[in-house]
């Protein structure tokens, strides 16, 4: 393993966070992928202008070589004339304003008196404005980690840009649902350490946008991007993270491949490829990118108001409160405050133990996809409710929880009566009736019997007991 | 370029405040409670001034001046003029600062529109920066007198650079001022402005260019996007153009009318077969506006009242935008109604004055007084325009002028003869008359 402090690792992170609320600069539902079938369809060409320096952004340039048309396919559920860029934007989503500014009071953070959206070009089509809106809401944050202090320097309110669907030579595809859905921008300084603690601030950070429980779960709503430079070498930003286990991999990967490299590379983006690697996205956008959005006025960010803003208690601290009421280990009590149901079920449950409910909701989900490969996406929380309320009555035995959820995660109906517990005189009549057709047989062979035909319905613990007692 | 120079002063400084040490280029402030900075990663941000500790300049800051290369002009290509007027289309964004500057030299417009080239030659001339909800009579005088010079010079066409608030005005008023014009005068504008990468400007600019270079045509048109795709444009006669979207790429729309042609980014296609061919012969004239001619518009609403009407007893002229047909509320029908009578006579009074012409607000369609009873009452009180079909925009630009140019004898007869084409004589069926 590589002594990063003696190569100069120096290592940042963008986390950018969808949030639950309706588009930053109109009406329309944030829809991540809205289902309907698109009934808007219409193309445009965008260009790069110079700037006043006479220099044309080089991220820019390297769009409009391309040459490209873009194709812009919207469903009328999610997007408006807004998205189109037909119509100039509405005032700011007053609620994703303020989530933004929750998360930077969470992170410590100095929140700007006045707030100014900007315009970033952006021109390979992903914004059919060509450029993206964005604000610099709060600086100087910082949170404290396992390695010591990371600082949050800024901290921003964006769009999201357009989904690409399709590429072909002089041509991509764009679909609107996700153009314009909020989304808040933690960056942190170049302090972090190493590949592993790259991973622990994505995580830190993450842990606080979901404490406001306004941010959208599941796959691609939160993304991390990462930069990485080592001495002599430029600046590299990896962009397009989604899980944040592949964090440490692709940064040692990446630090290698930069070790490797002789003479002089360009800063650049590059985008991260599901087996660990990056390939070659672009050239580093520069600052010469950024104007002021003129059609929203300057917000003012009122000292009272903001103090009113109620903060919410961080996942971390529910999660230390669980931890010691219900005397759990730590990691599941983490895992635990991310499901909103454990303290509504430890109160409606009250024959089971909260650490047999905190083991159902996360364990053995994780041990359905280690043993059997299953999506546990699938499980719903009826499928926990179900087993949850058989087994506070007792109308199954702890055994048949694997089964059942397993089932559940396959998508199969479920039919309780096929699990129900058999009652002791039920289970010894059956017993005794193996035993004696099954005369010379081992104990091991009988238990597997007994157990194949009863299984999920009766306690192991039991069965061995009674078929000692009738052998 | 003033613009330019008065950011020419701007400093790079180190802001230490309450909230921490900031380094940027320190913008002009809206207001005194707040600095502006440009920070190094572009974002501008405000710091109350009541937080600030203490500000040092660290260095001015320079602006690079740009290269204008010169265009050599290519003797196979027709010659324009680009007479600007203002609005978003010429305008550029200081990436620095963020301001934004108006660029108008022939070199500049080819730098930040470089589609152009290879259509024309291009002359370039600034007339006016203003938007064009800003624009007053005078101003057509003023733009006319500039094509003259251009027509004199023998130009091959003029494109004129125009906020499109009111430039379906504009379009008008030229219709009517060039008398016999021997080339085509094409209006042309952005809905979205230049700086941004959307911008529809250079497309609507380059589809103005292609079709003086590609088409015969002689005469006044509006050429903007046909659609929200950046696939075509449409040319629209300059009296039949309204704008009809408050922000979409394609507001103008032609009313009453096909547009004329549609120009893509490579060739044109004419739509109407019949219109003025360019002659060499004709010998432009100028029939300018009398800038001290007054006209009123006026829209028919539920709750009018008479006075509305009364007001316009000391001006030239009036332009009613009817209801429906051409319609206005002049008939007492019960006690809630008793308004109505004195509409009828002050519109009645105000006719055998001056000038009083029926339009309609549907916008869309031709006007007629003789098929409801309240039309029959406007038509015996003395409004002209019936059966007529023009905008009520074009309507007024033409009573404004014929005031100004006519004896008052000759004005109701004229407003009734469709002297630019701006009267349509035959509407045709189409499945959508808007689409």
């Amino acid at each position: 393993m590589e002594d990063y402090s003696k190569i100069g690792f120096k290592c940042g992170i963008e986390c950018h966070q969808q949030l639950e609320t309706h588009k930053l600069f109109c009406n329309c539902p944030s829809l991540v992928n809205d289902p309907s079938t698109p009934d808007i369809i219409f193309e445009r060409k965008l260009r790069a202008s110079a700037g006043e320096t006479g220099k044309v952004d080089l991220a820019a340039q390297h769009e409009m070589s391309k040459g490209k048309k873009f194709i812009y396919e919207a469903c009328s559920t999610s997007s408006c004339l807004v998205e189109a860029d037909e119509q100039p934007p509405k005032k700011v989503n007053s609620y994703a304003l303020e989530t933004a500014l929750q998360v930077a009071l969470l992170l410590n953070a100095k929140v700007l008196d006045e707030i100014q959206f900007m315009r970033k070009t952006v021109i390979d089509g992903s914004n059919v404005s060509g450029f993206q809106r964005t604000a610099l809401v709060a600086v100087n944050g910082m949170l404290e980690t396992s390695k010591g202090i990371v600082k949050i320097p800024t901290i921003c309110l964006e769009e999201e840009s357009a989904k690409k669907i399709e590429e072909g030579k002089d041509f991509v595809k764009y679909r609107l649902d996700r153009l314009g859905i909020p989304l808040v921008e933690v960056s942190t300084d170049a302090s972090i350490k190493d590949p592993e603690h790259a991973k622990e601030v994505a995580s830190l950070i993450g842990m606080i946008l979901r404490s406001t429980n306004r941010v959208k779960r599941g796959l691609g709503t939160i993304r991390q991007d990462v930069n990485v430079s080592i001495h002599g070498k430029n600046r590299v930003e990896l962009k397009g993270f989604q899980d944040l286990r592949s964090i440490p991999k692709v940064i040692e990967k990446e630090v290698a491949r930069r070790l490797l490299m002789k003479g002089y590379h360009p800063a650049e983006v590059r985008k991260v490829e599901p087996d660990f690697t990056s390939t070659f996205l672009r050239p580093m956008p520069g600052a010469a990118r950024m104007y002021p959005e003129t059609d929203i006025p300057v917000i003012k960010i009122d000292s009272n108001e903001l103090r009113k803003i109620k903060l919410p208690e961080l996942i971390s601290e529910r999660a230390l409160k669980i931890e010691k009421e219900f005397n759990l280990p730590a990691s599941l009590a983490r895992e635990l405050i991310e499901n909103e149901k454990f303290m509504d079920y430890v109160l409606a449950y009250k024959n089971l133990k909260p650490s047999e409910i905190a083991r159902i909701l996360v364990e053995v989900p994780k041990e359905i996809k280690t043993r059997f490969n299953l999506d546990i996406e699938n499980l719903s929380e009826e499928s926990f409710e179900l087993v949850l309320g058989a087994l506070n009555s007792r109308k199954i035995p702890p055994s048949a929880v694997i089964e059942i959820l397993s089932k559940a995660a396959e998508g199969k109906k479920i039919r309780m009566e096929d699990y129900k517990s058999l009652n002791d005189t039920e289970l010894e009549k059956a017993i005794k009736e193996i035993v004696s057709s099954n005369k010379g047989m081992t104990m091991g062979a009988l238990m597997g019997i007994v157990m194949s035909k009863f299984k999920g319905k009766v306690d192991g613990k039991k069965a061995s007991e009674l078929i000692k007692e009738y052998m | 370029m003033a613009k330019k120079e008065g950011l020419s002063k701007l400093s790079f400084v180190e802001i230490d405040s309450s909230d921490g040490v900031f380094r940027g280029i320190l913008l002009p402030s809206s207001n005194d409670e707040t600095l502006f900075l440009k920070l190094d990663s572009g974002y501008n941000i405000g710091i109350s001034r009541k937080k600030v500790k203490n500000m040092k300049k660290l260095e001015n800051v320079t602006f690079e001046e740009k290269i204008k290369a010169p265009i050599p002009r290519n003797p196979k290509l027709k010659n324009i003029t680009i007479l600007h007027t203002g609005g978003t289309i010429a305008s550029e964004v200081d990436y620095k600062t963020g301001a934004v500057t108006s660029r108008f030299s022939p070199e500049e417009i080819v730098m930040m529109f470089p589609e152009l080239e290879g259509i024309v030659n291009i002359d370039s001339r600034l007339i006016r920066n203003m938007f064009s909800d800003d624009m007053n009579i005078p101003h057509y005088n003023i733009l006319a007198k500039e094509i003259e010079k251009e027509v004199k010079k023998g130009v091959d066409g003029i494109i004129i650079t125009h906020g499109t608030d009111t430039m379906h005005y504009t379009s008008a008023a030229l219709s009517f001022i060039l008398e016999d014009l021997p080339i085509p005068v094409i209006l042309t504008g952005s809905q979205r402005s230049s700086d941004r990468g959307s911008t529809d400007g250079g497309f609507n600019l380059a589809c103005a260019a292609r079709f003086i270079a590609q088409s015969n045509l002689a005469g006044v048109a509006i050429c903007m996007h046909a659609s929200s795709s950046d696939d075509f444009c449409n040319i629209i006669h300059g009296c039949k153009a309204r704008k009809l979207h408050s922000s979409r790429r394609d507001a103008f729309k032609s009313v009453n009318d096909d547009p004329i042609a549609r120009v893509s980014k490579a060739n044109v296609e004419f739509i109407k077969k019949e219109h003025k061919q360019r002659d060499s012969k004709l010998k432009l004239r100028l029939r300018l506006f009398d800038e001290k001619v007054k006209v009123g518009l006026l829209k028919a609403h539920p709750g009018m009242k008479a006075d509305e009407i009364t007001f316009y007893s000391k001006y030239d002229g009036l332009i009613l935008e009817g209801t429906g047909l051409g319609h206005f509320p002049v008939s007492k029908i019960d006690e809630f109604t008793s308004e109505n009578d004195k509409i009828y006579n002050e519109i009645k009074k105000l006719s055998s004055k001056i000038p009083v012409a029926m339009t309609s607000q549907c916008i869309f369609g031709q006007i007629d007084l003789d098929v409801y009873s309240n039309g029959k009452k406007l038509l015996g009180a003395g409004v002209i325009g019936n059966q007529l079909s023009m905008t009520p925009e074009t309507a007024y630009i033409k009573l404004l002028w014929l005031i100004g140019n006519h004896d008052k004898k000759d004005i109701k007869a004229l407003f009734s003869r469709n002297l630019r084409g701006e009267i349509s004589e035959r509407i045709l069926i189409k499945k959508d008359f808007l689409k």
